[in-house]
């Protein structure tokens, strides 16, 4: 059991889901501890596959973990299951909506399953309707609805019970950019009314741009944790990316390697974290240029999630799903 | 939080309503469960129509008043897979999930999901009847008889669609669901559904004689062209009963098991 001291809305203790088993057994959420506090957004950053989802099925109530324990707004996510469906709200991957059925329709099931009053249902569903900009589409299939509109419903379907605790598992991937910002202002201003926010991504912008702070997770293990910009500081020296002609790589990365350490890159780009600063840069070129090899693109960047992604795992995670 | 204001009865409303409106709301999935059956019956009238007479065939007016059970039960029976397939396809697509991560009973879920195709098995009884008024259809024991295949027709959607709606949460798939279809029609062409037993012979009869839809027919048509009994209403009500008792209690333990693993 997580420590009776802790009043946070969402605290896991060593939270373990296995799939199968002998040979064929699968560790997707290995020793998780979580402790998320009162009206924070809490970003879980990681790559497909690496235990984000399945973590927030367990802490959700729809997977038992196989050990290790949890509680959600203060109740055992499986012995006061019921209890912790009641306080939470919910938005799943890839926004499963009935697509035969009306904006409307849906958000007044949501009601009744949450045992909203009758009258209170419509206006609590048109309320929400307009708070995410649906209220022209309210009597039209879902079928019609774009990833945005279905992805904004499902939004307003986890909000129907005006829980304290929401868990926005990926909520935005697939969508277009501008989809996305509308989304991120509607977390935010969640979030500012006190909503506390689990959201899992493996966007670091968006982890970035809504997280107070960031479990970045791999293999099922959280690898990393803390404040984006403690994160990133720990990080410390910027990453310079060169790409240099394929021959010339061997000799580069050995003159790269006398100013830093090596850092993951995507693949035709070499990266080293420069010790002693950007001041090195120039440096850097000289002495490339020394060897006689041509640099054909260069930048510098300052130290990055996915820099602290790198550090901890020793893979990007841009470009990685 | 808002306080619990409505309860389990509201929900298990809510959640029928919805699978009644996925039935309506499907023109490609209603048209043919009502076409078929029809057409089957007008196939049957006029190619076998002097069949009536063949030594064993029941006492009827005509091969239209015989038809009527096969029809309703092949309509039904059809319906039923249509229900367990939306079944499927809501755990498929993780709206299943939605509804769990609510606070609505398990059992809630599941039999609302089954209400859809027990009205509409209500519904296609009716509609079969009427349809088939026009052209010479009797109901020998009346409007209780009606009645009582209505409701024969409603809780043989429930069975069917219990039974169909474990093979549903065991695999979770909608195709798995709908690959099931030739089976219930190899058993529906292996029943009475079309032909009565006392004029069969061989494997064929056998096969009819142990296979539950005959005397699921036979219900149903003995309220077509018999006066009103109690061992036919009963029939006709008590099988699909039981085979749904049996079928809702199958697919329950199939959602705790599949709950308990998941």
């Amino acid at each position: 059991m997580p420590p009776q001291s802790s009043n946070a809305p969402i605290v896991a203790r060593n939270l373990v889901r296995t799939f199968g088993s002998g040979e064929r057994l699968i560790r997707a959420v290995d020793g998780v501890d979580l402790e998320v506090a009162a009206g924070e957004v809490f970003g879980f950053l990681g790559p497909n596959g690496a235990g984000k989802s399945t973590t927030v099925r367990m802490l959700t109530t729809l997977l038992r973990p196989t050990s290790g324990s949890a509680t959600v707004a203060g109740f055992d996510i499986v012995s006061e299951a019921d209890s912790v469906r009641r306080s939470i709200g919910v938005a799943l991957q890839d926004a499963a909506i009935d697509p035969l059925m009306t904006g409307m329709e849906l958000l007044k099931l949501q009601a009744v399953l949450y045992g909203i009053a009758r009258g209170e249902q419509h206006q609590r569903a048109g309320d929400l309707l307009e708070r995410v900009g649906l209220s022209a589409a309210a009597d039209r299939r879902v079928g019609t609805y774009s990833g945005g509109m279905r992805r904004r419903l499902d939004l307003a379907l986890a909000l129907i019970h005006e829980p304290t605790v929401l868990f926005l598992d990926e909520p935005t991937t697939g969508l277009d950019p501008m989809s996305r910002l509308a989304l991120w202002d509607e977390i935010r201003r969640l979030n500012n009314d006190g909503t506390t926010v689990l959201l899992t991504t493996q966007y670091l912008e968006e982890a970035d741009q809504l997280a107070d702070r960031v479990a970045i997770i791999d293999n099922g293990r959280i690898v990393r944790d803390g404040r984006p910009d403690e994160l990133k500081s720990e990080v410390g020296a910027p990453t310079l990316l060169i790409t240099v002609a394929e021959h010339a790589t061997s000799a580069a990365e050995t003159v790269l390697a006398q100013f830093g350490e090596s850092r993951p890159t995507a693949e035709g780009t070499l990266g080293v974290g420069l010790r002693d600063g950007a001041g090195e840069v120039s440096a850097v070129v000289r002495a490339l240029d020394a060897l006689g090899i041509n640099v054909e693109h260069l930048e510098l960047r300052a130290p990055s999630l996915d820099d602290v992604f790198a550090e901890a795992t020793g893979h990007r995670l841009e470009g990685a799903s | 939080m808002t306080a619990v204001a409505i309860g389990r009865r509201e929900q298990l409303i809510a959640l029928s309503w919805r699978s009644v409106l996925s039935i309506v709301r499907q023109p490609s999935v209603v048209v043919p469960s009502l076409v078929f059956p029809l057409f089957f019956v007008a196939l049957g009238t006029s190619s076998f129509g002097r069949a009536v007479n063949i030594p064993g065939f029941p006492v009827v007016d005509s091969f239209l008043d015989f038809a009527l059970a096969g029809s309703v039960v092949q309509g039904v029976l059809f319906g039923s897979v249509t229900s367990a397939t939306a079944l499927a396809t809501d755990i498929e697509t993780g709206f299943f999930d939605r509804l769990l991560a609510t606070p609505s009973t398990r059992a809630g879920i599941l039999v609302g999901r089954l209400a859809g195709a027990m009205a509409y098995g209500l519904a296609q009884t009716l509609f079969f009847t009427l349809v088939l008024f026009p052209f010479g259809l009797s109901i020998k024991s009346g409007p209780i008889g009606l009645l009582a295949m209505m409701i024969g027709g409603l809780l043989t959607a429930l069975a069917v669609g219990s039974v169909m709606s474990t093979m549903a949460i065991r695999t979770g798939s909608s195709e798995a669901v709908q690959g099931s279809f030739p089976l219930i029609f190899i058993l529906l062409f292996f029943s009475s559904a079309f032909f009565p037993r006392q004029t069969m012979s061989g494997v064929y009869r056998y096969i009819a004689n142990v296979n539950p839809i005959s005397y699921l027919v036979e219900g149903f048509r003995s309220l077509t062209i018999e006066s009103l009994t109690l061992q036919a209403v009963a029939q006709t009500i008590l099988i699909p009963a039981l085979i749904a008792v049996g079928g809702l209690a199958l697919s329950l333990r199939s959602l705790r098991r599949r709950l308990a693993a998941s």
